[in-house]
């Protein structure tokens, strides 16, 4: 298996997936190296201590000062999954109706390529950009193990294993919809809006009544929104989050199948 | 499907029975029954939103006809397209290439995709049309990247081309060659599908036209025999002025007379003509015989919503 697209869509991604990557790396860097600065800091940790619906707006499920707390609230639970679903959203969104969009696509549909091989390798593409950027950015947290963050190994490992579920399973979104639609703004949007959803819901179920038995039917919850971070990513959870990803690529396959090009 | 090379199988290189392609309650093509015979250069010709594109989409498997069939080298358009591909070279009509390729990269990849053991044939190519292979796609000019097209299409040297407005961008040098390059195609026995708007173009290359309108295909015939049955002007000079309604016969549609000068628009045989004409002393006949051009618009003048496919 050659995985002609696979190679194609990667190597036309990869100077912008480099700079992408060492950005979110810094990013994670700078956090990491800043928490002996908060670390004793009481009136940071009163915010969130005080206020449990201030705590769950910023993702946070105990003190934001402890190691946990402070890679929570300034990564796993937020920026970390956004800046992966920036990129596996708007890969998503681009690699089937955005290449329709602008005529490119025609000449690889036109090519002896099964339309079916053509979607399950740009989902691998999707893949892999997002197993960089997250195992780079981790790498980068784990610098933090030198300025005092001292979380569990295989946790925060397991936090980083949900982040990237959760990018791949939104990337998806974006795939299917684009695959349906052929309208790159439509799966964007789409995509954009579930993942805004999913976030809402697994972090203000804690505190909205009403939202609990929601939370179920969110990503964010099953990838980083289940106290993942201080203990780990339970194989139920990968379960769930991989069995999503299953059913979208074999969703993708039977929407491009269906597909009218341009 | 065995993945046997299609060309060992007899019948036409391109067969559409009903083949029908609605958008939103608009027919882009309707009914369209169409056969391109094995080896030669078939002209599809038709203006702007006349379906010549969405057929197109319709034989490459890109998009799904609403109804009819279409079958290619003999193979079923969506079953076989796997096989069909790899068999087909295809220019579209809007090009888009990935801009920051280079030349070679391109097609290197393309070539790659397609299990070709070289580039040996698109090189060749890219000498005969003056392209340099080291350029970035996003630097070349529209008819460079036209060019590029033409090697995509040409570079395994398919047994069916696809091709949709091929000369757009080319400078006349260029047309010249590539006009060229589809004879010595059709010389080797491969077949030509050749869309285009351009008539002049069609007429110098095809060996049979088709022309579409609305969806429809209007008529289909080779060159000769739709010029035969198109109407010819026929300027002849006489000794005196003459008298115009004697010129009142079968086949004579249109006569204007100046002074001695009369110019008729005659379709069919010109017997009837002449024997009128010689009753009157003519000193000279000149004939100018129906260029594609006006016989395109004759046939768009004439033909109502309700003509079917020849």
């Amino acid at each position: 298996m050659r995985l002609e697209v696979f190679r194609l869509d990667l190597g036309m991604r990869r100077r912008l997936l480099a700079v992408y990557t060492l950005g979110m790396a810094l990013y994670a860097l700078i956090i990491v190296a800043l928490y002996p600065t908060f670390e004793h800091s009481t009136g940071l940790d009163n915010l969130t201590k005080n206020s449990p619906t201030m705590a769950a707006l910023f993702g946070a499920s105990g003190s934001i000062t402890s190691p946990a707390g402070w890679l929570e609230v300034n990564l796993y639970a937020n920026f970390f999954p956004l800046l992966v679903l920036l990129a596996t959203i708007g890969y998503g969104a681009s690699s089937l109706a955005g290449q329709d969009e602008d005529g490119t696509l025609a000449m690889v549909t036109t090519l002896p390529i099964r339309r079916r091989r053509i979607t399950v390798e740009k989902s691998l593409a999707m893949a892999a950009q997002a197993v960089v950027i997250v195992s780079v950015s981790t790498a980068f947290i784990a610098i933090g193990y030198t300025f005092d963050i001292t979380v569990g190994v295989a946790d925060m490992l397991g936090a980083s294993v949900g982040v990237l579920l959760l990018g791949i399973d939104l990337g998806l979104v974006a795939l299917v919809v684009g695959a349906a639609t052929g309208r790159r703004g439509i799966a964007l949007g789409a995509a954009s809006a579930l993942g805004a959803i999913s976030y809402l819901v697994s972090s203000l179920a804690p505190v909205v009544h009403w939202m609990r038995p929601m939370r179920f039917a969110s990503l964010f919850y099953w990838s980083v929104g289940n106290n993942q971070l201080t203990m780990g990513i339970s194989p139920s959870e990968v379960a769930v989050l991989v069995g999503v990803a299953l059913v979208l690529v074999a969703l993708s396959v039977l929407a491009f199948e269906r597909l009218d090009l341009h | 499907m065995p993945d046997t090379p299609p060309t060992t199988q007899p019948g036409p290189a391109i067969e559409t029975s009903g083949l029908t392609k609605v958008f939103g309650g608009t027919h882009a093509v309707r009914d369209l029954d169409l056969r391109v015979e094995a080896g030669e250069i078939f002209g599809f010709l038709g203006p702007n939103g006349a379906g010549k594109t969405t057929t197109i989409r319709l034989l490459l498997d890109l998009q799904h006809p609403t109804a009819g069939t279409a079958r290619l080298l003999g193979l079923d358009a969506h079953g076989d397209c796997l096989v069909i591909h790899r068999h087909v070279g295809y220019l579209p009509g809007e090009l888009s290439l990935i801009g920051r390729m280079r030349v070679r990269d391109q097609l290197d990849w393309v070539a790659r995709a397609r299990n070709l053991p070289d580039t040996r044939h698109a090189r060749d190519l890219a000498e005969r049309f003056d392209l340099d292979l080291n350029r970035r796609i996003e630097e070349l000019s529209k008819g460079n990247r036209q060019k590029v097209g033409i090697l995509l299409a040409f570079m395994h040297e398919p047994e069916l081309l696809i091709l949709d407005e091929p000369t757009s961008g080319l400078d006349p040098l260029m047309k010249d060659r590539f006009e060229q390059l589809l004879r010595e195609t059709a010389a080797s026995g491969r077949t030509v599908f050749l869309s285009s708007h351009e008539l002049d173009e069609v007429q110098r290359v095809a060996d049979r036209v088709g022309l579409i309108k609305e969806g429809r295909l209007v008529r289909a015939d080779v060159v000769e025999n739709l010029r035969a049955k198109a109407p010819r002007t026929v300027e002849i000079s006489f000794q005196d002025p003459v008298d115009p309604s004697v010129f009142a016969i079968d086949g004579v549609h249109k006569v204007t007379a100046t002074g001695a000068l009369v110019t008729l628009e005659v379709s069919g045989p010109i017997g009837p003509l002449l024997q009128v004409a010689a009753q009157l002393h003519p000193i000279d006949l000149v004939t100018h015989e129906a260029s594609l051009d006006q016989l395109f618009l004759e046939f768009y003048r004439d033909s109502g919503s309700d003509d079917h496919a020849s």
